[in-house]
């Protein structure tokens, strides 16, 4: 089982984490006219100025407060952790949106920065408004919001929301006011509880302007990541496609309303912006606020016209190309606020054709343009809406944006340049082209100097920890994504030079430093995880150290096995015969000396890494990472060649078996899943087997539901036949791993889900594991005695044949899991095509893969991410099985000519 | 279970005490034996060092004197009535097993199970 590298883990990357605030200039504001600022203090202590125009607005500036994480990843995905945040974040800003909201402390937050923007600066956001009517209305309006909100996306927003919204929300009024009059530049004074709540939250961890930016990032962030599921973490693989499904909806759900809302408002809004836009909202320039003092928002205005108002899309695109640069950065920038979290715009901007025009950007000279151009580029980028991501890629974006993070050695472009490909990575399509364009570009210019690793340490230097950077971040959450896209990708990765080296150099970093809940390190073992997916097929060489037992599948036949059994040992135990010879050699064999350093790929499946990924195990309490480090696990200790042997055995004598067992106390399903899978994988050892058959059993079966009691958990499906099918796995040719199960109180679990679990793949999967219980007649008399009889260990005459159709319409992964008997006869269906390849061999069938996402978009359930994991297991353990028996009688074979059969003496 | 030869072992043991039950002319005990000093040793599937030349179990008979006494398949016996089994050939084994003249053999017999049960204790 390897999995395989889930984009899974990749896929998902976004996560709503960290913010990054961006202060984006939005507006210029034409006029000349003399404005004059104030500057306000604002909790953050950032400095803002509000510009107030008397006569002529200058410049509105939005802050916005983006989160740069979520982005990240398409925003897609990133499966796990970014919904998490993600959905937070959208969740305040809708707050914020909605007078209600105010009581969440994000939308104090917001609020704040409205302080900043003095009254003035309300009426400029009122002109921000625009569309809103006319003046009048705004400034009642103004009065109330103060400019609070606005400062950020709000106000495109709440322009819509008109009074409604201001009335409703009678504290929001009463806080504006309040801070108006109270102090303006300073938030805090009112002493109204909202906008304290606020202030230091908005504060402290994002600047609620960048969220607006960042949120534009957000939003898709939270698309994805919300809608999968409320767990953070995303495992590599598939989730995120599940997620997307199910997440997304649900999320959406809870945005919906209020986007909906906002929506409505801002059509009108809209509409009238395009028709006049603003004359009046500018007025009060709501810039001010750069935070960061980088810009200076006054722009000369376009027009001299006495009103200003808001230019429209067009206008916006348009000045794109106009000659002045600081009009083109500024426009830029406007773009990127207009497109945070909104679809819409996206969609408008790609029909207008403002994207080649933004592309065409990156490679301006000037670091203020390709800045903001590529910050615009990022919001587009992020969403479920595909097309965007496709308009990028189709006006060579990629290219430009690889070409500029050579060129540039500005931090934030480079934020933004990973984070907009972060985001393109998520669809599918793409991530051969980021490959192609960026792949050695990204590891050169960002892992390798960023993990501290050197290719040729100078004697002198003391090795270098990681720097975890938001720019690693990006890339890596890149990586995790493009590495899922199939074995042509993780070629690609893998004879990167220098990326394998460097990953692992930043592992160990991580391990060292024990700092390994980072969403870096999840990134990173995502890919170590989908690059390990394989490798004993798809690395150069590997023929080398196949395992003679592979050539010999097909031949024999179970039959004669079954005569040729009866060895001095006995004849269930001849097929643990096999197991027994092949440990032996295990524990016998040295690995092989190297002469030169291993370097590249080749470390991927070092006997050293285990003790990374045990060391990860140990530590670790993100989820994601936790499933990726197990999935690494078992992709590596899958697939029958010389270094998944070594790996079985490293895991053991690296004391790693009882580290995984411990984890199958998880709260994680994934955890648990992945953790139960790589076991699986494990005990092909025979002598794992005997061990995990011994330690593991209880904690198995403790995660089953059973008679009355439910477990702690509540586990999906597939965990539970996962579960299953690894005890299934560990009693084959072991009666007394079989003795265990049935010490653990097993039986009665089994026995239960058999007769009336709700799952048809589960009742098949325990169905198979009481079968092979009962095969045992020695253990028939225990089982007696505990009052079981044979007809408890049949299979569910009724439920099974549904079954089998059932499964066949579910998705093909849920067969990984069944027994063999089940898969045979599915196999005809169920594996697509990309299963194929693996199917060869038996063994490597345990190996998950995260990639698979183009099954999981078949997939509608969450599962998908493990469901691809799963299938390639499954195909694996068809295989596996059926090689394990025709080796078993190869095996016997071999004993009659070389050996004499071993005496057996009834006493 | 690694040991050296002329060195003593060190094993948790369990004492088990089968009555043999008479069947016909025979006296059975109800399992069967495998290794010895004479065999292959590593065709055991049970022995967890593959070159230990023990006597192991390999079958017992359902609802037979050793069952009920509660030998199990896998148990690696060290002693019967008193006589050292650890390097004894295959057939030295199964005559010290099958004396007509007892009608109980008592064994020492040492297992994984027991083995971990007490590793485990110990950690």
């Amino acid at each position: 089982m390897e999995q395989s590298p889930c984009s899974q883990t990749s896929k998902t990357m976004q996560e709503p984490q960290e913010l990054v605030e961006e202060t984006v200039t939005v507006e210029e504001d034409p006029g000349t006219p003399t404005s004059h600022v104030s500057v306000v203090t604002s909790d953050d202590g950032t400095i803002r100025r509000t510009e107030t125009k008397v006569t002529k607005v200058v410049k509105t500036v939005t802050t916005r407060t983006v989160r740069q994480v979520p982005l990240g990843p398409d925003g897609l995905p990133a499966e796990g952790s970014s919904p998490a945040g993600s959905c937070t974040d959208s969740i305040d800003r809708r707050y914020m949106k909605n007078g209600d909201r105010y009581i969440t402390p994000q939308a104090n937050s917001t609020l704040t920065r409205a302080y900043n923007n003095y009254p003035d600066a309300c009426e400029n956001r009122h002109e921000m408004y625009r569309s809103y009517t006319g003046q009048d209305g705004f400034t009642d309006v103004s009065d109330n919001y103060g400019s609070l909100s606005r400062g950020v996306h709000y106000r495109p927003r709440y322009a819509y929301m008109p009074r409604d919204n201001y009335r409703l929300d009678e504290s929001y009024t009463l806080l504006n006011r309040n801070k108006y009059a109270v102090a303006q530049p300073q938030v805090q004074p009112d002493g109204s509880v909202d906008l304290n709540r606020s202030q230091p939250e908005r504060f402290q961890p994002e600047p609620y302007g960048l969220e607006d930016d960042h949120r534009s990032l957000g939003p898709d962030d939270d698309g994805y990541e919300l809608d999968g599921e409320p767990e953070p973490d995303y495992s590599t693989v598939g989730r995120r496609a599940p997620t997307r499904a199910n997440g997304r909806r649900s999320r959406r759900g809870y945005d919906d309303p209020i986007e909906a809302e906002i929506i409505e408002d801002r059509i009108p809004y809209l509409t009238g912006v395009y028709n006049a836009p603003l004359a009046q909202p500018e007025r009060g320039s709501m810039a001010s606020l750069d935070r960061l003092g980088r810009r200076s928002p006054s722009i000369d205005s376009i027009r001299k016209d006495p009103r200003w108002r808001d230019p429209d899309l067009p206008e916006v695109i348009a000045m794109l190309g106009h000659h002045l640069d600081p009009v083109k950065s500024n426009a830029a920038a406007y773009l990127q606020h207009l497109c945070y979290e909104n679809d819409k715009i996206k969609k408008e901007v790609r029909q207008l054709k403002g994207i080649p025009v933004l592309v065409g950007l990156l490679d301006h000279p000037k670091p203020d343009v390709h800045r903001r151009a590529c910050g615009a580029l990022r919001n587009i980028s992020y969403g479920k809406d595909h097309d965007s991501k496709v308009a990028i890629k189709n006006c060579d974006g990629i290219p430009a944006l690889v070409r500029l993070l050579r060129k540039t050695n500005d931090m934030e472009v480079r934020e933004l340049i990973t984070g907009t490909l972060w985001n393109l990575s998520s669809y599918e399509p793409l991530k051969i082209v980021i490959i192609n364009h960026g792949l050695q570009t990204l590891t050169n210019e960002v892992i390798i100097p960023h993990s501290g690793w050197e290719n040729e340490p100078n004697e002198d230097s003391k090795p270098r920890d990681a720097e975890w950077t938001t720019v690693f971040k990006n890339t890596s959450g890149c990586l995790r994504n493009v590495s899922s896209d199939g074995s042509d990708a993780r070629r690609r990765l893998r004879e990167c030079e220098g990326l394998v080296d460097a990953l692992l150099h930043a592992l160990q970093s991580a391990v060292g430093k024990k700092d390994m809940d980072r969403k870096s390190v999840e990134n990173c073992v995502c890919i170590m995880r989908n690059l390990s997916y394989q490798v004993h097929r798809e690395v150069p060489g590997a023929d080398k150290f196949r395992e003679p037992a592979a050539d010999q599948t097909g031949t024999g036949n179970s039959q004669k096995k079954k005569k040729d059994d009866s060895g001095c040992f006995g004849g269930k135990k001849a097929k643990g015969k096999r197991n027994v010879d092949a440990d032996k050699n295990f524990d016998t064999l040295d690995l092989p000396k190297r002469i030169e350093p291993v370097k590249g790929y080749e470390l991927l499946y070092q006997p050293d890494v285990v003790r990374l990924y045990l060391s990860l195990l140990t530590e670790s309490r993100n989820y994601n990472t936790l499933e990726a480090a197990a999935g690494a696990l078992q992709n590596l200790s899958a697939g029958q060649w010389t270094w998944s042997s070594y790996i079985r055995s490293t895991v053991r004598k690296e004391k790693g078996l009882p580290i995984l067992v411990e984890l199958l106390r998880s709260d994680s399903d994934k955890v648990v899943r992945a953790v139960a899978i790589a076991l699986r994988n494990l005990s092909v050892d025979g002598r794992n087997k005997d061990l995990i058959g011994n330690y593991a059993m209880h904690d198995l079966v403790s995660n089953l539901t059973g008679g009355q009691q439910r477990p702690a958990k509540n586990l999906e499906e597939d965990t539970i036949v996962a579960i299953l099918n690894t005890i299934h796995e560990i009693i084959t040719d072991s009666s007394s791993n079989a003795r265990s199960l049935i010490q653990a109180q097993g039986i009665e679990k089994l026995v239960a889900i058999n007769k009336s679990s709700q799952s048809v793949r589960e009742m098949k999967a325990a169905a198979h594991v009481l079968q092979t219980v009962w095969s045992y007649k020695e253990l028939r008399n225990a089982l007696h005695k505990d009052g079981w009889n044979k007809s408890h260990f049949q299979p569910n005459v009724t439920t099974l044949p549904k079954g089998s159709k059932s499964s066949g319409k579910a998705t093909g992964y849920d067969d990984s899991t069944l027994p063999l008997i089940e898969r045979n006869q599915k196999d005809g269906n169920k594996w697509p095509g990309e299963m194929i390849p693996m199917e060869q061999f038996g063994p490597d069938t345990y190996s998950t893969l995260d990639q698979r996402e183009k099954e999981r978009k078949c997939k509608t359930s969450d599962v998908s991410g493990d469901a691809f994991e799963r299938q390639p297991l499954r195909n694996d353990t068809n295989k596996r099985n059926i090689n394990r028996i025709n080796r078993a009688s190869v095996n016997l074979v071999d004993a009659h000519d070389t050996k004499p059969q071993p005496v057996d003496s009834w006493v | 279970m690694a040991f050296v030869a002329g060195q003593p072992v060190t094993a948790v043991v369990q004492r088990i005490e089968i009555r043999k039950l008479r069947h016909g002319d025979n006296l059975i005990l109800g399992f069967s034996i495998g290794g010895g000093i004479d065999q292959d040793p590593a065709q055991n599937p049970y022995s967890e060092d593959k070159t230990d030349k023990g006597i192991y179990v390999t079958r017992v008979s359902e609802g037979g004197p050793a069952e009920v006494a509660g030998l199990q398949i896998g148990d690696k016996i060290m002693q019967v009535n008193g006589w050292d089994m650890t390097m004894v050939t295959h057939d030295q084994a199964r005559k010290r097993l099958t004396k007509k003249n007892e009608d109980v053999v008592r064994l020492l017999v040492t297992r994984k199970s027991l083995q971990q049960a007490i590793r485990q204790s110990l950690h």
